[in-house]
């Protein structure tokens, strides 16, 4: 029974991709912004875990309450400080991207200052040392948590976007910012709190990663950006939902190679995310825009 | 519409009769760039450095060319990089081709990968960056595959020992500075390079004015893939030994991404410039500062970005605007 | 547009600024006269940031030791001069970059006027050096870089000072499976030169007994994530499970062994002998306990040495006593130092190729606290073997214990593990 093993594996991976990326589709489709510090967010998040865990004992799952205050925060200054000057440049979706990578440094650089360029994680006996059985599978108990934990930020995240004013307001930017600045919204508050709230998800999954991925390390950014860039574009620009359906095809691609071809594991998921692209140009789950 | 098809036929006259000292400029811009690199070749004896120098100014012109044109930026533009290293490399390992066979099958394999490649442009904006960035993962994965090491020798790497000549490959990458700049000049002057920036501003526009869309856009994507792939085949040269990782590594499609960027795209220029600016404070910095060298190139990054958002020759533009 | 004026004038000052900034690099270059050199300067890279920077830092860290207590005592003693002469050091910061680690290796040979180059850590960012060092006829003295492609018969400027060459590793483990009648044998691997040289050899010692592994798979050098691995693995029911990665993989392999509750007779992974305190704490005490590594100094101990500081001297001065301050980069980078002194003081030239030789002489007949000393025709390094060390639970943590070969055990190994 390898391949149900590898779709529970693959299913329950591609929810923490989906929150791994989550706030990356947020930001972007917002601010038309390209967030290339996205995965040092993420390992910034995995170190607040080791810290807080080390020091007090803090369970990682309080963590994941606690980090979400300074992550307002954190993006909401980011927005004001760097991004809003950036979305006045010529071609801003670009512009970003240069300046993410900048940012992308520093925070490499920092953190390297701040926790040393070692390998930190905390054992995953925390979510219990022995592993659930699921249709006749031992499954750990951590990629459960991180499953849970991705299908709450999901629920939320909606409930959000559709049953609040601000989360009205969101999608209506995302859809047209003019149109939306001609009924009186204000896209510098919406877009320094969907910055504020893609830094938090970013932190979370950070939280999550030292389960998933084994730890976290100051260089590790790079790749989880990457991974992430993937999965919504996988997915489709702007759509949360197809997020988390982007991060379980990359998940489940992953996981059914690791178990009948290990040494193309790192080939199939982008070789599949090619293929999706050629076939349904804007994601799985994209709007389809007008293209010559 | 007809502003651009009026547009387009004063572009081609303008091809037509250009003033001489226009001519004049173009020619410099393709002459002096490798001649300086040669001269500098001379007072400073760090050849690997000014080596890679204008592999990233044939990088940032090869991006310009696709970026700077078209508007589609590929974020995994490296993988041409190393699908001309290891054109070069297999040439030399399977074929035993000369060394300067070698490397235009270097080229040419850049540039077969783009054809390959060539239904992403379906594609627009951020989707089409990441669908090339992926394709460039696979490229990497495939070449350093353990299964495939009797064709790429897998991930033990390659050996290009046999060819090594340092001061011919500098002669070489002199020469890819002098194809680069030519290619710019000649997009920026040419018809093709009206056809081509009336697409940016206006695909449907364009289309109905009689630009066969499709066509120069997909030209547009094999000239930069191609000069991709000769910066890759002669780095390979230069280098010689090297393991897959190292010739698609991401980060070479990020400098060359921010070096084009910093020296503002569309230009002839700036990538130049950009290159040769960043890299040179990059390495300055690397020298005198190697404790928090990521920490001040990185902070360098945000500063540029935050008070230079529009390249830097928008400075000089607008101290042009304002002198006349 | 542009009037074509201003372009020129840019491209003017384009050249200029270019000639004016590389003059100012480009240090004056003074050539060493016949007499003396001032100083010793040897010109290396270290990674401070990036996936290398956690190996590099410690090794670089080591080789500083070596150059502080030999400039502590006037100098390091060259023999060509008959005297003491300080060390300078010139220390580049690579950021794991390899595209990086090149530019800086030619800044180092040609601009700084180095007479030692020393490499960063490991097989990755070495081998840029190596066409440097053999076009500017440099002795290169690789510290840890041990995959195959680096050495190269023709190559005369390659010396390996501190690990033996990456296919001789695995010899004790594929000996010491097959003196416990394991047949059943798992292997992982990372696609990577440094990793599937040792699968290979693993392999074929096995082979060499009759034993052909039930599970023998490359993945990835980035994989971080093992749960379903070894779920597979775990389905072809082997004795031994072998995972030869990076500390990179070794963490999340061994994580994924609790997490899933696997129990195998034998599971080995390559860097907690070396990073054994930064791996315990990632992984935890049970996370390491009767697992197998390979044994590297300071857990196997020589202090009868012929050059420099013995192992349990190290412990005390450079890790204040304690073996928990000093992992094995930090021995490595240390034992760099002191081939170099070595290659300095036998010398009777002092020119790159007279060090090699004297290096050459020295094989065989000289050992460190990294061990015997011992070169093949190639540079590389024969010596200084790697015996199969295994955890035990002690105290808060684990021991590390040599258990085979048996002529260098310092425990009997626990198998199958409890």
């Amino acid at each position: 029974m390898l391949w149900l093993f590898a779709l529970i594996a693959g299913v329950l991976f591609g929810l923490y991709y989906g929150l791994a990326a989550l706030g990356l589709n947020l930001i972007f489709g917002v601010m038309r912004m390209v967030n290339l510090a996205h995965g040092d967010v993420i390992m910034l998040g995995g170190f607040a875990a080791v810290l807080l865990f080390d020091r007090f004992g803090v369970n990682p799952l309080v963590t994941v309450l606690l980090v979400i205050p300074p992550s307002l925060l954190v993006g909401y200054l980011t927005y004001y400080l760097l991004g809003r000057r950036v979305q006045r440049s010529r071609d801003p979706e670009m512009m970003s991207l240069v300046m993410f990578f900048g940012v992308s440094q520093v925070i490499e650089a920092v953190a390297v200052i701040a926790f040393g360029n070692n390998e930190a994680s905390i054992t995953s006996a925390v979510f219990g040392a022995r592993p659930f059985s699921i249709a006749g599978q031992g499954v750990p108990g951590a990629w459960l948590v991180s499953a849970g934990v991705g299908l709450v930020a999901l629920l939320l995240l909606f409930l959000y976007l559709y049953r609040t004013s601000l989360g009205r307001a969101t999608r209506a930017i995302m859809s047209s910012p003019d149109e939306a600045r001609a009924v009186g919204v204000n896209p510098d508050r919406i877009s320094a709190l969907t910055f504020g709230i893609g830094v938090g998800l970013a932190a979370i999954a950070g939280i999550l990663s030292l389960f998933m991925i084994g730890g976290t390390t100051p260089s590790e950014g790079v790749d989880l950006t990457v991974t992430a860039f993937a999965v919504i574009v996988l997915g489709g620009l702007g759509s949360p939902m197809g997020t988390f359906l982007g991060g379980i095809v990359f998940g489940l691609a992953l996981m059914f190679t690791q178990t009948f071809a290990p040494a193309w594991s790192g080939f199939a998921p982008f070789a599949i995310l090619l293929a999706i692209m050629l076939l349904r140009p804007t994601g799985l789950l994209g709007r389809t825009v007008r293209s010559v | 519409m007809s502003s651009i098809a009026q547009r387009l036929r004063a572009g081609a006259g303008a091809v037509g009769r250009r003033p001489r000292r226009q001519v004049v400029g173009d020619v410099l811009l393709v002459v002096v760039p490798p001649a300086g690199f040669l001269v500098a070749s001379l007072v400073y004896n760090n050849q690997l450095l000014l080596l890679t120098m204008m592999v990233y100014v044939a990088l940032a012109q090869g991006l310009n060319v696709i970026f700077g044109f078209t508007g589609y930026l590929p974020f995994g533009y490296v993988g041409f990089f190393g699908a001309g290293a290891y054109g070069t490399a297999l040439s030399v390992h399977f074929l035993h081709a000369p060394i300067a066979l070698a490397i235009l099958l270097g080229g040419l394999a850049g540039l077969l990968v783009a054809a390959l490649l060539s239904p992403l442009l379906r594609l627009t904006g951020a989707y089409f960056a990441i669908a090339s960035l992926a394709a460039a993962e696979a490229l990497y994965y495939l070449i350093s595959n353990p299964q495939l090491t009797a064709v790429t020798n897998g991930p033990y790497g390659v050996n290009l020992a046999s060819v090594y000549n340092s001061g011919a490959a500098y002669l070489a990458a002199v020469v890819l500075v002098g194809v680069a700049m030519l290619c710019v000049v000649w997009v920026r002057r040419s018809h093709f390079g009206m056809a081509l920036r009336a697409i940016r501003a206006d695909p449907l526009a364009a289309r109905l004015a009689g630009v066969n869309v499709v066509r120069a856009r997909t030209i547009a994507w094999l000239i930069s893939a191609t000069l991709a792939g000769l910066a890759g085949a002669i780095y390979a040269w230069a280098v010689s030994v090297f393991y897959p990782e190292a010739v698609f590594d991401l980060s070479i499609s990020v400098f060359a991404i921010v070096f084009a960027l910093f020296g503002g795209v569309g230009t002839v220029l700036g990538p130049l410039l950009g290159a040769v600016i960043l890299y040179g404070v990059y390495n300055y910095i690397g020298v005198s500062q190697p404790q928090d060298f990521q920490l001040i190139y990185g902070v360098l990054i945000v500063l540029i970005v935050l008070f230079l958002p529009n390249g830097l020759l928008s400075i000089r533009l607008r101290r042009l605007w304002r002198g006349r | 547009m542009l009037i074509p004026r201003t372009r020129t004038v840019g491209l003017a000052a384009l050249s200029a600024l270019l000639t004016i900034g590389l003059a100012a690099c480009g240090a004056a270059s003074t050539t060493a006269s016949s007499g003396a050199p001032k100083d010793i300067v040897i010109g290396t890279l270290y990674s401070g940031s990036g996936s290398f920077a956690n190996s590099s830092l410690p090794e670089f860290q080591g080789l500083k030791f070596w150059i502080s207590q030999e400039n502590a005592g006037g100098g390091v003693y060259v023999k060509a001069f008959n005297k003491k002469i300080p060390i300078k050091l010139v220390a580049l910061n690579d950021q794991s970059s390899t595209t990086t680690a090149t530019t800086e290796y030619e800044q180092l040979v040609t601009q700084d006027n180095i007479n030692i180059f020393v490499p960063d850590f490991g097989s990755v960012l070495t081998l840029p050096a190596v066409t440097i060092a053999q076009e500017h006829h440099m002795l290169l003295f690789d510290q840890t870089a041990t995959g195959s492609p680096l050495f190269t018969p023709g190559n005369q400027y390659i010396v390996l000072c501190d690990l033996p060459l990456s296919a001789i590793w695995p010899d004790p483990l594929g000996h010491f499976i097959l003196a416990q009648h394991i047949s059943r044998v798992a292997i992982l691997y990372g696609a990577n030169d440094f990793d599937a040289t040792q699968a290979a050899t693993v392999k074929s010692v096995l082979a060499q007994g009759g034993v052909t592994p039930v599970y023998y798979q490359a993945v990835p050098t980035a994989t971080t994530s093992y749960g379903t691995l070894l779920h597979d693995i775990a389905a072809t029911n082997p004795q031994a499970v072998i995972e030869l990665g990076y500390a990179s993989n070794d963490i999340p392999f061994l994580q994924a062994v609790q997490q899933g509750g696997y129990h195998f007779g034998m599971v080995v992974t390559a860097f907690p002998g070396q990073q054994y305190t930064l791996i315990e704490n990632a992984v935890g005490k049970a996370g390491l306990s009767y697992t197998y590594t390979y044994g590297v100094p300071p857990y196997i101990k020589f202090n009868k040495v012929s050059e420099g500081l013995g192992t349990n001297a190290f412990i005390s001065q450079f890790g204040h006593g304690s073996i928990a301050n000093v992992s094995f980069e930090n021995v490595a980078g240390y034992n760099t130092g002191l081939i170099i002194q070595a290659a300095l003081g036998h010398a009777t030239k002092f020119t790159q190729l007279g060090m090699r030789s004297a290096l050459f002489a020295l094989s065989g007949h000289f050992t460190t606290l990294d061990g015997a000393f011992k070169l093949n025709s190639e540079g590389g390094q024969v010596g200084e073997l790697l015996p199969l060390a295994q955890f035990f639970p002690a105290g808060t943590g684990n021991a590390i214990k040599i258990v085979y070969p048996p002529a260098s055990a310092d425990h009997a190994p626990v198998y199958p593990a409890p």
